[in-house]
Order: C-alpha cells, then structure tokens, then sequence
C-alpha cells in the first residue's frame, strides 16, 4: 500500500453482487423496454410465428429484470436503516451537518476539484441523495411497470392465484393519476397511456442518471486520488491518512 | 385544476380495479334470477307508456327471423355474463324494453352515437330495439322543433320524474360560462340543459367519448373546455359508455340490464360497464399471434399487411385500451377497426385523440412536453435530454482536466 494511505471498506459482497447485478439489468430493461415500445428489429417472415416469438422473449426479459428489481429493491430499502456502514437515511435527513457536506461536495465538483473540504473516507451526503434520486426513479419504474403488467390480468387470474393482480391494483393504481398529474392535459380524467407515457419518459431520466453516475466515479477516482472505483469492485477505498501534511 | 388534480388523487385510492367476475356461483344467480323474473311480471303490469310497438312485430317487420332473435338473445346474455339459463329472461326483457321511457340530449357532438344506431343498411336487432324504446325526446329524431320540442321535453320531465334514463351525447363546453353551446328558443346553455334534464333522471347514460370523457371536442388546446358528464353532474348514478361511436351492443345491454334487474350494471374505475369494458383490446385480438412473434406491418400495404401481421407499429394502441370490439364486433359482428387492417386508436379512453390516436407507437409520438409547450416524441425528448447531460459532463471533463494540469504545475 502506498504510504499515507489507509484502506477502507466502503461495500460488502452483497452489496456489489447487487451493484452489478442492477447493473445488469438496467442494460437489459432498457434493451428489452425500447423494443418494446417500438420494434426496432424485424423479424424474418419465413418462420411461422409460433417459433419466433420476439416481442414475447423481448417482454419476458423485460419482466424478469423487472422482478430482480424488485427483490434487490427490498434488500436496498433494508440496507438504508440496517447497512453496517453509515446508514444511509442518516445522510439523506436534512440536517445542517448534512446540508453543509452536501454543498462542500458540490461546490468541489462545480470549483474543479479546488476545494475539498469533507470527510471522503465515508460515503458523503452528496453521493447518497444522488443514490436516493436513482432509488426513487427506480420505485417509480416499479410501480407504473407493474401496473401496466397488472392491464394484462384483467380477468382478475394469474398463474399463482388470484391476490397477485388484487395486490398489484392495490399496490400500484394510484400510478395513474399521479401518471396523469405528471403528463398534464386539459382533460382531468386519467388513462394508462399516462402511465405509459411516464415508464417511457423515466427510463431516459434513469439513464441520464446512470451517465452522469459513472462518469463521477470515474471522475473521483481521477481528481481524489483515493482510489474511488474500486468500491464497486473490490469494495474498499483509500484515504490519506493525515490531509495536513500533504498540503 | 390543481383541486382537481388533487381530487383525482384522492379518488384513485378508492377507485374500484377493472377485475370482472364472471362467475359468482350458484346461490348469487339464483337469487338474481328470481328478482327478474318478479321485475319483468312487474313491468309487464305496466302499459308502455307512449309507443305500443310489439318488438316480436317490429322484428319480423324488419326481416329477422325468431331463430336469429334467439340467437341474439343467448349472445347478448353470455355478453352480458349472465348464465346461459338467463336467456329466456333476456328475450322477455327486450320486448319490454318499451316500459322504460328515455330521454335522449345532444350537446356538444356529431351525432355519431345515433348514426351509429340508425344507419346501418340492414338493421340488427339491437338496432331495432333501440327503435322501439320508449324514446321521449331526441331533438334529432323528434319532428317537433323550437317551442314545441321545449314543451315536449318538459312534459317528459315532469311525467316520469324520477323514472327516467338519459342519454347524453356529446360534450359539456363549459368555457365563458356556458356560452360556446347554447340550444332551444331560450338560448339555455348546454350546461344549464344538462343540469336541468339530469336532475329527474332514474341515471345517466353517457354514450359515446364526448359525452364521456370530453372526447374529441377536448382535444388538446380544448378550445371550449369541454368536458365529459361525470365532470359536471354530481350525486347522479352514471354510466358511462364510451367509444367512437359507442356499440349499439353495449347501448342496448346496459339498458336492457336495468330492464332484466332494475339495476345498473357492475361499473369500473372510470364508470364503465364491466361486462364490456372489463376487456383490454389486445387480450382478445385475433393478430396478437403475430404482436408475439414480433411480426408487424412495417408500412400500409406492405407483405405484412396483406398477411394481416400486428398492426402495433402502425400506431394499434389496444394493449393500452379497453373495450370489447375485439370480441362482439361491430354491426352484429361482422368485422372491427383491427380486422379490417387498421390499429385502433383507444377511442373509449379519456383523452384518446391526445394521447391514443396518431399512426405509430407511443415512443415515436409527438407528445406535449410537461412543460406543455413543445411537442416532441417522447424518445427525441429523452435523446435531448441525455446530450444535455453529455455536453454538461463534456464541458466538466475538459474543465476538470484543463486546471488539474495548472495544478500540477503549480506544484511542480
Ligand atoms: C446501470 C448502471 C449502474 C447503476 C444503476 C448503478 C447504481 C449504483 C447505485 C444505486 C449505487 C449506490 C450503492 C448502494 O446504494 O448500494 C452505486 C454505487 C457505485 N457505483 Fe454504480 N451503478 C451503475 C454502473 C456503475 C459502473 C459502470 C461503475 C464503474 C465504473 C459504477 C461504480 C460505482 C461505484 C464506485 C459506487 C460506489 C460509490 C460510493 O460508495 O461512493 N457504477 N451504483
Ligand atoms: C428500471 C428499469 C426499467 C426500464 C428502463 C423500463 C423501460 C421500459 C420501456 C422503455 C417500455 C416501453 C414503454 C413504451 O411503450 O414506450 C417498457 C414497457 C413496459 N415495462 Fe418497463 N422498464 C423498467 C422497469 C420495469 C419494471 C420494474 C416493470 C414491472 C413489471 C416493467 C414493466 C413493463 C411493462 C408491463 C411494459 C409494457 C410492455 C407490454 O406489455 O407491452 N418495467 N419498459
Ligand atoms: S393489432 Fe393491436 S390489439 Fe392486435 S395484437 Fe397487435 S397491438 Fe395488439
Ligand atoms: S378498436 Fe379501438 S379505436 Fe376501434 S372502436 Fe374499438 S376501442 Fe375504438
């Protein structure tokens, strides 16, 4: 190890074997998403459809990311009051400790890297609203995806019973007005086009979210000098061991 | 708006799902088969109360043999998801469709509900008994006008008060207060003729996707505001029967509903019966094969065309739709909008003409923006949207690595 170094653990196994596996299917959603929402591929006409079956394939590698989502979802909602690091509902509160570390990593980003005045050996304020943003659009996902899986079961029955679509309404129609709200028109009764329209438009958020995501690892892992990346690898970081005497 | 966002909100954690139950057991049909029966004896004890028409005669007036009544009748009872044994009690209900008297009140509209009943070139029974209800008032139909059809109507108010069905066709233009529809010798606005005729009515029927949910009058920019029944009248049982224009089918199946059971029947989220709107489009579509296989039609004509391949390229918005033309047709079934090579465009949706009615997917639509200015297809949106965040991290990279050199010169 580099002197003046000291290493430390910022993500277990678990947490990484769940990074990488959303990783995963991020790719995997949006391929299978923008087929679904216009075919961009066709198909050969000489095989009967029966054997062909893509947007069929295309919807069910769509749905099964949809339900590893779901689960790793749960398992990162646990980690936000349970992780054994800082937990990151801690960070998300808005308390004034937070708010100033929010906006000292901030303003190093905005300043170049110019000023850096937090404790990096932690995940930061900054990084863990920005992972909440990613958590919420994901949610969102979730709840209009299902809904508008849950259209296709309208005769009330499913393959493992009939609470799956009762719990499905239940749990995600009121994406519809607040689907509604979000699209806006000068008619005020809502439809699951909205909804659609809202899963469509927040897939594009997310990968926004996902470019600007890498690009500030890599970024931090450039200017900080602490090795940031390897979180997501190796699960562990760097930081100097005493900031004064390198200045 | 706002409030009524917000209303709508609230009124989405109560709203029913759209699940149909199409079956509920021996006991529940029992019970309700022995409720109509005593509803029809009732019924039958009444004299019709302005027509005299026979539906037996006007039937065979019109060519259509008692085999095809009957086979009519087991139809519309398997539609209207009732068992098999309710068909007698079907076939009865509809020659006493006469006994309950209809008002029937255009408003901001083409008439196209009522073409729909009248035009077709050999009437099918359900045409025929919409014929022969005890039709009231129906400014298009009725020879009286001015003064007269003003008289006419409030002779009908005031003799069945309470007793009554309407039939609204047509949005409500509730822009300056009222005074983009204005009807009648007294210039009352559709707002205040609504009101009026509501007020006394057993329910509402609202037919066809103006009346509904403002239909295309309320296409965007919605120059008159218009808006569907259920967003203007309050405390009023409802049903809505959208669609452009609405099926005779469904017409004549809630009503002869409320004549078999004296009830309306099992409504969904937005008002709409269940037994024909409990469908979603492309659940029952005989190209749903090719929808799976990936098989569409590229352009109008193409080889895929002509192999009658999924038509979702070509704008068929009926995963998204619920409505039941893809199982009982148009016209006594003959054909429906898909069959016959084109996608539907979610005419019985709220707001369909903005958000269902263009020729290609969702994705490559021109969509308002949320900020309701420009409009943009959804995916041309995101590709902006996402090289304003590249350029935004170009010029932070470049930026970043312009003074981090300065830096480590300045330590050098
Ligand atoms: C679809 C793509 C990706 C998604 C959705 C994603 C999502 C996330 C999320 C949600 C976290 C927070 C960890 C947690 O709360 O458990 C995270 C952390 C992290 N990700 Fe990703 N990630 C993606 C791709 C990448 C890639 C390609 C890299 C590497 C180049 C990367 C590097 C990291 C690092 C280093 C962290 C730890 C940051 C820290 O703890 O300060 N991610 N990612
Ligand atoms: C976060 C990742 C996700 C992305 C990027 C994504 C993206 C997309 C896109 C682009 C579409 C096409 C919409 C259109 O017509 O324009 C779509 C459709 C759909 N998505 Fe997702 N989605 C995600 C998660 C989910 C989840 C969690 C579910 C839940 C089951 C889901 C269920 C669906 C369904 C049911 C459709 C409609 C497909 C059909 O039946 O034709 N999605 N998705
Ligand atoms: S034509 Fe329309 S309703 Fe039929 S399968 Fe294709 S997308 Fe679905
Ligand atoms: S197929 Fe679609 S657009 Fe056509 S009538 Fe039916 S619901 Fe309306």
């Amino acid at each position: 190890m580099k002197k003046g170094y000291k290493k430390v653990e910022r993500m277990t196994s678990a947490m990484r074997i769940i990074h990488w596996i959303n990783f995963f299917s991020m790719i995997v959603a949006i391929a299978t998403g923008l087929y679904i929402a216009a075919p961009y591929y066709q198909t050969l006409i000489a095989e009967p459809a029966v054997d062909k079956y893509v947007m069929a394939w295309n919807r069910w590698g769509h749905f099964m990311v949809a339900i590893i989502f779901d689960v790793t979802s749960i398992v990162v909602a646990y980690l936000y009051f349970f992780s054994r690091f800082e937990k990151p509902y801690k960070k998300v509160l808005p308390t004034a400790k937070n708010i100033k570390e929010f906006f000292a990593v901030l303003v190093n980003l905005i300043t170049l890297n110019r000023s850096k005045k937090f404790d990096s050996s932690h995940s930061d304020s900054f990084n863990t609203v920005y992972f909440t943003i990613f958590h919420l659009l994901l949610l969102l996902m979730l709840f209009t995806g299902l809904q508008l899986y849950v259209e296709g079961l309208e005769s009330g029955l499913s393959s493992i019973g009939t609470w799956w679509p009762s719990m499905l309404h239940i749990a995600t129609d009121w994406t519809i007005p607040f689907s509604h709200f979000l699209v806006g028109s000068s008619v005020q009764d809502a439809t699951i086009m909205d909804v659609r329209i809202v899963h469509h438009r927040f897939m594009w958020l997310i990968i926004v979210w996902v470019v600007f995501h890498i690009y500030y690892q890599v970024w931090r892992t450039i200017f900080w000098q602490e090795g940031d990346i390897a979180i997501a690898f190796g699960g562990s970081k760097y930081v100097k061991e005493d900031k004064k005497a390198e200045n | 708006m706002a409030g009524d966002k917000i209303e709508s909100v609230k009124s989405l954690f109560t709203a029913k799902s759209a699940k149909v139950e199409t079956n509920k057991g021996e006991e529940y049909y029992q019970n309700l088969y022995a409720q109509c029966r005593e509803r029809l004896d009732n019924l039958k004890k009444i004299v019709p109360v302005s027509n005299n028409i026979k539906i037996k005669e006007a039937i065979e007036e019109e060519g259509v043999s008692r085999r095809d009544f009957l086979k009519w009748a087991s139809a519309t009872t398997a539609m209207l998801m009732l068992p098999a044994s309710f068909t007698p009690l079907v076939a009865e209900a509809a020659t006493l469709m006469n006994r309950v008297p209809v008002v029937w009140i255009e408003l901001q509209d083409c008439a196209g509900n009522s073409e729909a009943l009248l035009r077709s070139d050999g009437p099918t029974v359900d045409e025929i008994i919409l014929d022969i209800i005890s039709l009231e008032f129906h400014e298009t139909l009725m020879a009286a006008a001015g003064h007269q059809a003003e008289k006419q109507l409030e002779d009908a108010i005031e003799t069945f008060k309470g007793k009554y069905l309407l039939f609204v066709e047509g949005s409500v233009p509730m822009g300056i207060n009222g005074q983009y529809g204005t009807l009648g010798a007294k210039g009352e606005t559709f707002i205040d003729h609504l009101h009026r005729v509501a007020k006394d009515a057993a329910a509402i029927i609202a037919v066809g996707s103006c009346a509904t949910f403002g239909g295309i009058p309320a296409a965007a920019p919605n120059p008159t505001d218009a808006k569907g029944v259920m967003d203007v009248v309050n405390g009023k049982t409802i049903v809505n029967i959208p669609a452009c224009p609405a099926n005779p089918s469904n017409m004549v199946g809630v009503i002869l509903h409320y004549v078999l059971t004296g009830q309306l029947p099992e409504l969904d989220s937005l008002l709409r019966p269940k037994f024909a709107f409990g469908y979603r489009i492309h659940d029952n579509c005989e190209r749903r094969a090719h929808f799976d296989a990936g098989e569409y039609v590229e352009e109008w004509g193409d080889e895929g065309a002509k192999n009658n391949f999924c038509l979702y390229k070509m704008g068929c918005k009926g995963p998204m739709t619920f409505n039941n033309c893809s199982i009982v047709r148009y016209n006594e079934g003959v054909n429906w909008p898909v069959g016959v090579g084109r996608g539907c465009i979610g005419c019985s949706e709220p707001d369909f003409w903005d958000k269902y009615a263009y020729e290609r997917p969702m994705a490559n639509a021109n969509i308002k923006a949320p900020t309701g200015g420009v409009e943009k297809s959804v995916d041309e949106f995101g590709l902006g949207l996402l090289t304003a965040a590249g350029i935004g991290i170009g010029i932070h990279a470049a930026a970043s690595a312009i003074a981090g050199k300065k830096d480590n010169q300045g330590e050098a």
